[in-house]
Order: structure tokens, then C-alpha cells, then sequence
């Protein structure tokens, strides 16, 4: 009798061990990304969908702030406890992806029903593009266009926006106001990574790219931009406010035109009192070329992982909620076939189509493994020309003399 | 056996092992990552060999790419002017204060300790505030100085490359302000009064009374203070992301930014631990002044 017990003990304990299998075998995905650490964002929405959605596997999200994502992942990749899946922004994804430290899934796009690269916009996909594969996909994206203050520009008597950079230097001169606090124009010339991004842009129309800087072209829009900081058309501040703040004059009616992107809109619809548009960013010469910054995230899978099917499967899973991203964080998705639906708000519609268009012309910064340093000699570049330290031709062939040595030509 | 059991309990043995164990910490806590830093910059580190201890060396490669920086002499001269006169402002207002402080008159004592609110308050939040003053077009600095008809129009104290620097040291100065007047009040109490007393009766001024009194009396006070000061203000980080990002164009880059922006933001780990360690002999010389001037110091 005892030992019929103990058998069906060891029986039931069998049993039981057999049906809890498919516990033992879940995967764990961890998954790092910026959003969910001050307002909820895309990814923890989708990893959290995700992970309710599918049984065998389980997602660990962890939110990082943005300035220690890059300096967090490095560390737990030397250290052997990178997450499967990560979250860059654009600039910073080759470091990663050129030093062998993303997972080539260039093969699963090509078999993929859900990502085609086809439909992604290409500035988007040369940022997770090294050496002719693709190593993640884009997340969202975004740029840089023209708003001006149209109240301000009739009480003027201009019609149009600018469409090229000395008609917006024009434009800025007549629009100052000091008696109204009221300046032409604000942007961020800050030093730092906004200031190449909105610098960067000119270098590429007037034929150049971060590998090449000291061009005329440049080296004449940057005179051009330091003539309004010298007049007062433009504030001393552009030299130190980033982006965000830089629009808020704009949205306060102390500015006139504003260089900033889609993600001021929202708020502006709230906080400006004034009727305003968008307009692309304007040329060198009358329809020459155009470009544009290239901002936004990037997914992709961390070579290190030990579960490459499960972590695609995911990014195959947030790319299919991508025409979700705009309704419900105000992002904008990298693709073509994605129509973006109609708010009823005129303004935010008529802004959102041209920087619609504008994607279209965006460049991204890079890729280079060594970007922040190829980065900072270009908005060290800008500074030292924006505040008289140096004419803008030798500010920007120093800036070369410095890439050339990243770039060990 | 048993004797050395018993030095443990009550003689050199206890002693050694005191020592031993605040010698480990230190030890373990801060000289192993020193001789850490200083390996990192005769190395060439790269992001992804972070993690191992043995890296390629350079030799002295990496202290020449520095030098070579084009900015490095611009962030030398900031580093200097950054030091010198942050010392200088806070130790001379300091001193005026602990001095104005130490009269005997109602509220002295409790308005002295409300100045520690300043010294409290962590760095990025005083950099924030300080940021808001000495913004261009809508600062309260500015406001004050054209209503006094100081200035005609804004100074932009932050995008200015002539001010840059100087709107960092005004609010450092201002953070570091309370500690240097607490430091030399502490110093000032010392001093006996029947001194005063009997200067006072020789027919000693003011002026002499503080010039062969109390300067001497301090004399250990202040050169502690000073070598505090100095390593404080090289240690002075928060402030510079918080107001200038060291821009416009590095006029506000001072040597610890410098480094921190090397590290962690171009990720050039090896030239960051070169800023530093260059830092580091500045600091020794700071702590060899501090402990000779404290040697003397009379206790109790």
C-alpha cells in the first residue's frame, strides 16, 4: 500500500511537471527603449502588448533615460547582458550596428510578409543600413521645415513664406519688431547634437554631407545666419536654446519664424494665438537642392541574443501597429504606405503634409560609428562662425581638418 | 599566540587593524579606479573593450591627441579663469561675511545659517535657476541691470562667447559662497577675544587689528579653505550642463566638462581619463597645500 502511494505521488508529481513544460520553455525578451520614462510612448505600449499577446513568450521592458541609453547599452554589451531588442535614435545606431554589436536581419526582411524595406522612406533606412544590410527598422521619423507666424508676416506685407535663405534673412529684417520684442527668426544653434541637426541640412543642399563640410554653399548660409544673430534679427540665445525653447518664443509671438519640427505642433495648436503655417526648409538658390534633417528611432535586435526568432517576431509586431503611432503619440511613420489620418484641425493637417513632403528630402546624420565626434566638430563649426571667433570658411575647413581625421582620410 | 591576540584587543595589533580597514576601503573605494583612470589613458580603449583590463597601449599618444585638440588651450585659459576667480569671488565675499557675520548684532547667527541654503541645494537646480537669470532676452539679471541703467541693451550672458564663462563663475560663486563664510566663521570664533581686548587697549584701528590679528590667527583656516575651495571648483560639474553646455563654441568648456564630454558623449573613454588624470596632479598639489596648512593645526 505504502509504496502504491509513493507511486502515484511519483505520478501526479510527473503529471504535474509535464503540464507546467510549457512555462519552463517561455523566452524572455528584454526589451530597452526611452519611452515610458517621462510619458508613455511606443515602445512599452507595443512591448506590453506584445507580451500579453503571445503565451510563450515573456518581455522585460525597461525604460532608460535618453542621455544614459547609449552609455547603458555599451556598458551591459561589454559586460555580456545586452537586451534582445533596443531603441536608438538615428545617429547613434551605427556605433552599434558597424561594430558587429546588431543582428543582420537583412534576410528575415527579405522573407518577412509584415516589413518590406520597400516601404520605409530611405533616410530612414540607410540609418539602420551598414555595409549594404539592413541591421533593425525604423521606429518613426521626423524633420525640420519653416513655421512662420502668418498674422505677422500680412501685418508686414509678405505672402509668401521664404523660399530661399537669404529671401528668409530678408524677410526676418523686415519682420523684427524691437519696440514688440519681436524677432524675425529663432532656430537652435545650440552645441550640441540639435545644432548639427539643423545645420547639417544646408551643408547637404549646397552639394556637401558630413563627410564633406567646407563647402560655399555653407559657408555663405552661415554668414547669412550670423548676419540676423549680429542684426537682432535673430536672438543672441538661438546660440544656446535648443529646439523646444527656441519654438516657444515662436509660439509666444516673439519670433516670426520659427526652424523646428513635428513634434512642436501639438502644441502649438494649444498655445499659439495667431494663425500659422509650415513651410519646407527654404534652399540655397531659387529651386536648388533640397534636404532636410532626419530625426527619429530606429529598432533592432542586439547580436547577443539568444532568441533571434521570437525578438523578430516582435519587431514584426510593432512595425505592424505603425499606423497606429501617429493617432496615438503624434509620431510620424517612416513609410510610404502609411496615410496619415485627418485630424479636423486645419492648422496641424496643413503643417503635418508639408512635413510630409519634407521626408522626403531628409538626409540622416551619418551613418558613422564615430558620429558624436563628427557631430561636434560640425556644431563647434557653426558656433565659432556664429560668434564672430572665426570667419565661416575657416571655421568649416577646420571642421574638415578634424572629420578628415575621424574619417582617417 | 596568546600576546598577539592581546595587541589585537589593546595594542599596535588594534591600531593596525583600524588602519588597515579604512586602508582597504580607501583602497578598494577610490585607488584602485585611480590607477584605473590613469592605465585607461596611456591605453587605447575603444567602446567595446570597455569591459577587459588589458587594452593596446598608447604610450604617451593619447596626452598628445589631446593637447593637439584645437580647443585645448581655449579650455585650459577657461579652466584657470574658472578656478581663479571662483576661488577668488567666493573666498573675498566669503570672508567679508563670516566677518560681518561675527559682529554681535540681533538675528547675526540665525541669518549666517540661513545662507546654507544656498550650499544645500544640488547643483542642476541651481544651475536651472541661475540659467533663468542669465537668460538673454527675458532675464531677470538683465532686467535688474538695464533698470539701473548699467547696460543699454541685454547682455546674453550665456550665448555671449565674452560672458560665457563669467555667467558660469557668478552662479559657482554664489553655490560656493555659504561653505567658505560657515569655514571661516568657524575659523573667526577661534580666535581668542582677550587679543582684541588687549590690541584694543594698545590703541590698534580696525584695520590693524585685522591685519595682525586676525589674518594670522586664520592662517590655517584659510589655506584649508583655499585647497577646499580649488578642489571643489574643480569638481564643479552640474552647472555647466545646466547653463551653457560649455558652448557657445567651447568658451565655457572647462577641463572636468571637458572630460565628462569626451567620456560620455563622444565616447573617447581614453582621452576623457587623460583630462582627468591631467586634473588629478592639479588636485594633488591642492591636498598637498591642504594637509601642510592643517598639519599645524592646534586641537581641542
Amino acid at each position: 500500500m505504502k509504496l502504491n502511494a509513493f507511486g502515484l505521488l511519483a505520478a501526479v508529481s510527473l503529471g504535474a511537471m509535464s503540464l507546467a513544460t510549457p512555462a519552463f520553455a517561455q523566452v524572455t525578451l528584454k526589451i530597452w527603449s526611452i519611452d515610458g520614462v517621462d510619458r508613455v510612448g511606443i515602445a512599452d505600449t507595443f512591448s506590453k502588448e506584445f507580451d500579453e499577446a503571445n503565451e510563450d513568450i515573456v518581455v522585460e521592458y525597461r525604460a532608460i533615460p535618453f542621455d544614459d541609453l547609449v552609455n547603458e547599452t555599451l556598458r551591459a554589451f561589454a559586460t555580456g547582458n545586452a537586451p534582445d531588442i533596443v531603441s536608438f535614435d538615428n545617429p547613434d545606431f551605427a556605433l552599434f550596428s558597424s561594430r558587429g554589436a546588431m543582428l543582420d536581419i537583412t534576410d528575415r526582411i527579405a522573407n518577412s510578409t509584415e516589413i518590406k524595406a520597400e516601404n520605409y522612406f530611405q533616410g530612414p533606412l540607410n540609418s539602420v543600413s551598414w555595409d549594404g544590410k539592413y541591421f533593425g527598422i525604423p521606429k518613426y521619423t521626423d524633420t525640420i521645415g519653416v513655421f512662420y507666424n502668418k498674422d505677422l508676416f500680412a501685418k508686414a506685407g509678405i505672402t509668401e513664406p521664404p523660399t530661399t535663405w537669404a529671401q528668409l534673412v530678408e524677410y526676418a529684417e523686415k519682420l523684427t519688431d524691437p519696440a514688440n520684442n519681436v524677432y524675425g527668426a529663432t532656430f537652435s544653434a545650440r552645441a550640441g547634437e540639435e545644432g548639427t541637426f539643423q545645420f547639417l541640412p544646408i551643408i547637404q543642399m549646397s552639394g556637401g554631407g558630413y563627410d564633406n563640410v567646407a563647402t560655399d554653399g555653407a559657408a555663405e548660409v552661415l554668414d547669412l545666419w550670423k548676419k540676423m544673430v549680429d542684426n537682432g534679427w535673430a536672438s543672441k540665445d538661438v546660440l544656446s536654446l535648443g529646439q523646444w525653447d527656441s519654438t516657444g518664443t515662436f509660439n509666444s509671438g516673439n519670433a516670426a519664424m520659427a526652424i523646428s519640427g513635428p513634434w512642436e505642433v501639438n502644441r502649438m495648436v494649444e498655445d499659439a494665438k495667431f494663425d500659422w503655417g509650415v513651410a519646407l526648409l527654404p534652399t540655397i538658390t531659387e529651386g536648388g537642392e533640397r534636404s532636410s534633417a532626419l530625426g527619429g528611432f530606429d529598432w533592432g535586435i542586439m547580436s547577443t541574443t539568444k532568441h533571434p526568432d521570437e525578438a523578430f517576431r516582435a519587431l514584426e509586431y510593432f512595425a505592424a501597429q505603425d499606423h497606429r503611432i501617429f493617432e496615438e503619440f503624434g509620431s510620424i511613420p517612416a513609410r510610404s504606405d502609411i496615410e496619415l489620418p485627418v485630424t479636423g484641425i486645419a492648422t496641424k493637417d496643413a503643417a503635418l503634409k508639408v512635413f510630409k513632403e519634407q521626408l522626403q528630402y531628409a538626409q540622416p546624420r551619418g551613418p558613422h560609428p564615430e558620429w558624436q565626434k563628427i557631430s561636434k566638430a560640425i556644431y563647434d563649426a557653426m558656433q565659432q562662425a556664429l560668434t564672430g571667433q572665426m570667419p565661416s570658411k575657416d571655421a568649416l575647413a577646420q571642421a574638415q581638418t578634424t572629420i578628415n581625421g575621424i574619417l582617417g582620410k | 599566540m596568546r600576546r598577539f591576540l592581546a595587541s589585537l584587543r589593546d595594542g599596535v595589533g588594534f591600531d593596525i587593524l583600524l588602519v588597515g580597514a579604512a586602508m582597504v576601503f580607501l583602497v578598494a573605494m577610490a585607488g584602485l579606479p585611480l590607477i584605473y583612470n590613469v592605465l585607461m589613458s596611456f591605453q587605447q580603449v575603444d567602446m567595446f573593450t570597455l569591459g577587459s583590463l588589458i587594452r593596446p597601449w598608447a604610450g604617451f599618444q593619447n596626452y598628445i591627441d589631446v593637447v593637439r585638440e584645437p580647443a585645448f588651450w581655449l579650455v585650459t585659459k577657461n579652466t584657470f579663469i574658472f578656478v581663479f576667480f571662483s576661488m577668488g569671488g567666493q573666498f573675498i565675499i566669503g570672508f567679508a561675511l563670516a566677518l560681518f557675520f561675527a559682529q554681535n548684532f540681533p538675528g547675526a547667527s540665525t541669518i549666517r545659517g540661513l545662507f546654507l541654503v544656498s550650499w544645500v541645494m544640488p547643483g542642476l537646480v541651481v544651475g536651472a535657476i541661475w540659467s533663468w537669470i542669465l537668460a538673454g532676452d527675458f532675464g531677470v539679471l538683465n532686467t535688474i541691470l538695464k533698470g539701473l541703467g548699467i547696460i543699454q541693451s541685454n547682455v546674453f550672458w550665456k550665448s555671449d562667447p565674452a560672458f560665457s564663462i563669467w555667467a558660469v563663475v557668478i552662479a559657482n560663486i554664489w553655490l560656493g559662497l555659504a561653505f567658505n563664510m560657515l569655514l571661516l566663521s568657524v575659523g573667526l570664533a577661534a580666535i581668542p577675544r582677550d587679543l582684541y581686548e588687549a590690541a584694543e587697549l594698545d590703541g590698534a584701528n580696525a584695520f590693524q587689528r585685522f591685519w595682525t590679528i586676525t589674518l594670522p590667527m586664520m592662517r590655517s583656516t584659510i589655506g584649508a579653505v583655499l585647497s577646499l575651495g580649488l578642489i571643489g571648483t574643480l569638481q564643479q560639474f552640474d552647472l555647466f550642463p545646466a547653463i551653457t553646455e560649455g558652448g557657445p563654441a567651447n568658451t565655457s568648456t572647462v577641463a572636468q566638462y571637458w572630460s565628462w564630454q569626451m567620456s560620455f558623449q563622444l565616447y573617447d573613454f581614453a582621452k576623457g581619463a587623460t583630462i582627468s588624470v591631467m586634473m588629478l596632479v592639479l588636485v594633488l598639489i591642492a591636498s598637498i597645500i591642504y594637509v601642510r596648512s592643517t598639519r599645524h593645526e592646534v586641537r581641542g
